[in-house]
């Protein structure tokens, strides 16, 4: 009874602010991560709008494409998100097709949970995962361009998505010529299978960290994105590079983070993604559950070599 | 005459050190670098399986970009198809070549033995179970590709873009990365972990 009541007020209180959105009488969000957030009408929950109107604006979502019922769920939030957050394009991390890769695979493990958004005309660019076949690099909606690894620039970011699945020589020449080439102002790589993870089950690939981190310390790489691991988690950043790793967009591993030196925010209660405004100097992100609870955010930010302490700033 | 049989001394000396050095030389056997040798053997094995691959992408519509699933699966099928077709008579060897195989098993057992404990034991974990596998066979779309160990690929020789090292249980497979076929595998190439 008391559980209910208390079910009850929260409630009352959620429509409440939700009105007081409505008419303008509140702010759309408040600033501290996890607080009772804009419970809009129209599907986005605690979503956060935009910090700046002409920014650069991605979701992220990985480990997306088992077909299930929560991957659905998930993918209406995100689709709810949009109207509060209108995101350009989405970065997929990775295991994008679980099990068989059928025709009919493709329609349910992909094109009909992102239906509405793709019917926005918001693009998607993957990344393969262990459970991908990499001729998913053929097919068009993954923009993928018939590549295993492959970059693109939008506004002042520069993106680089890898096949971490097989990082072999060839690869390796590439990214490290591709990196010298960038000029852009952000740097972000994203791929499937983390270098830093506080994971139970996986961990740190500590093998593909020998051969990227140097690379990507050298070439001023701003942010990395991995899945692989079902839950999220942000990690401290490591010699002066961000790690997320967001791999539950369609899988969870309920309460497999071992929160430890690695952890600065972990999630593994329920299925998440991403959102990322990158605004100028300024990088926000904020983390969403499925349900539409804000369960993380911050800014990262382009200047952060000069005050950041030691080992933990930007390299650039 | 001192002077003519001290010259001749030295020349009967010189010639029959050259005489010996002769025979001597003909019995030594041309060096030669056995693992240069295998390595080798084994790629030219795949050059052989590349210009087939090339030959069955010929005689089927290409895989390129395509918005349509089912133009996918019917291309990788029927690229498979074809070279199941030239390659029929195809057995466990014949590109992993009998000469390679201790370079190979060598390979795998030094990166296992610079890994430690924890490690080998999260890599062993992260390969799929295994399968029952035979030449020719479609890789199972109910095992995952598993991450091939980045430091491992980097001590095995290069292989062009249509071939790749994978693992499944304790087997390593060389698979057609177009065609989604097993081409050929070694069993019990890793080792095992102690539970």
């Amino acid at each position: 009874m008391g559980a209910i009541m208390k079910f009850n007020r929260r409630r009352i209180r959620e429509a409440l602010l939700v009105a007081l959105v409505v008419t303008g009488v509140a702010p759309a969000w408040r600033s501290d991560a996890g607080s009772v957030g804009a419970a809009t009408a129209d599907g986005a929950g605690e979503t956060r709008p935009p910090a700046a109107p002409d920014s650069l604006r991605f979701a992220v979502i990985g480990d997306s494409g088992s077909g299930s019922r929560a991957q659905y769920e998930v993918g209406r939030q995100l689709f709810g998100s949009l109207s509060v957050f209108p995101y350009e394009f989405v970065l997929m991390l990775g295991d994008n097709i679980y099990g068989p890769e059928r025709p009919q695979d493709f329609v349910q493990k992909f094109e009909r949970p992102y239906q509405p958004i793709l019917d926005r005309k918001v693009a998607f660019y993957a990344a393969l995962g262990n459970h991908d076949d990499p001729n998913q690099r053929f097919y068009q909606p993954f923009n993928m361009n018939g590549k295993r690894f492959y970059t693109f620039e939008k506004h002042n970011v520069r993106f680089f998505a890898l096949d971490s699945n097989y990082m072999d020589k060839d690869q390796q020449a590439w990214l490290e010529r591709e990196l010298e080439a960038a000029r852009s102002k952000w740097t972000i790589a994203f791929f499937h299978h983390p270098i830093y993870s506080s994971g139970a089950r996986h961990g740190s690939e500590v093998d593909l960290r020998a051969i990227v981190e140097p690379l990507f310390i050298e070439h001023g790489v701003d942010v990395v994105f991995a899945g692989h691991e079902h839950f999220y988690e942000r990690l401290k950043p490591q010699k002066g590079v961000h790690y997320f790793t967001s791999g539950s967009a369609g899988k969870l591993r309920a309460g497999n983070i071992r929160r430890g030196p690695l952890t600065a925010k972990g999630f593994d209660a329920d299925y998440s993604y991403l959102l990322v405004e990158v605004d100028g100097d300024n990088l926000h992100f904020q983390a969403l559950s499925r349900q539409g609870k804000l369960v993380d955010s911050g800014t990262i930010q382009a200047s952060q070599a000069a005050t950041a302490p030691a080992g933990e700033g930007r390299t650039r | 005459m001192t002077v003519l049989n001290s010259t001749l001394s030295l020349a009967l000396i010189v010639s029959s050190l050259t005489v010996d050095a002769v025979p001597a030389a003909a019995r030594q056997e041309p060096r030669v670098n056995a693992t240069g040798a295998a390595v080798q053997a084994f790629q030219k094995k795949v050059a052989e399986y590349v210009k087939l691959h090339h030959e069955a992408e010929s005689k089927t519509p290409a895989l390129s970009e395509t918005s349509d699933p089912r133009k996918l699966a019917s291309r990788e099928e029927a690229l498979g198809a074809a070279i199941r077709q030239l390659r029929a008579d195809a057995k466990p060897g014949d590109i992993f070549v009998a000469e390679f195989l201790p370079v190979l098993v060598e390979a795998v057992r030094n990166d296992f033995s610079t890994r430690t404990a924890v490690d080998r034991k999260a890599m062993v974990q992260d390969f799929p179970r295994s399968t029952t596998l035979s030449i020719n066979m479609v890789y199972p779309a109910s095992l995952p590709l598993a991450t091939f160990p980045a430091k491992l690929l980097r001590a095995l020789p290069d292989l062009p873009p249509e071939l790749e090292y994978r693992i499944v249980g304790r087997h390593l497979i060389l698979r057609d990365a177009k065609a989604n076929l097993v081409v050929d595998f070694v069993r019990d190439v890793v080792p095992t972990i102690p539970s």
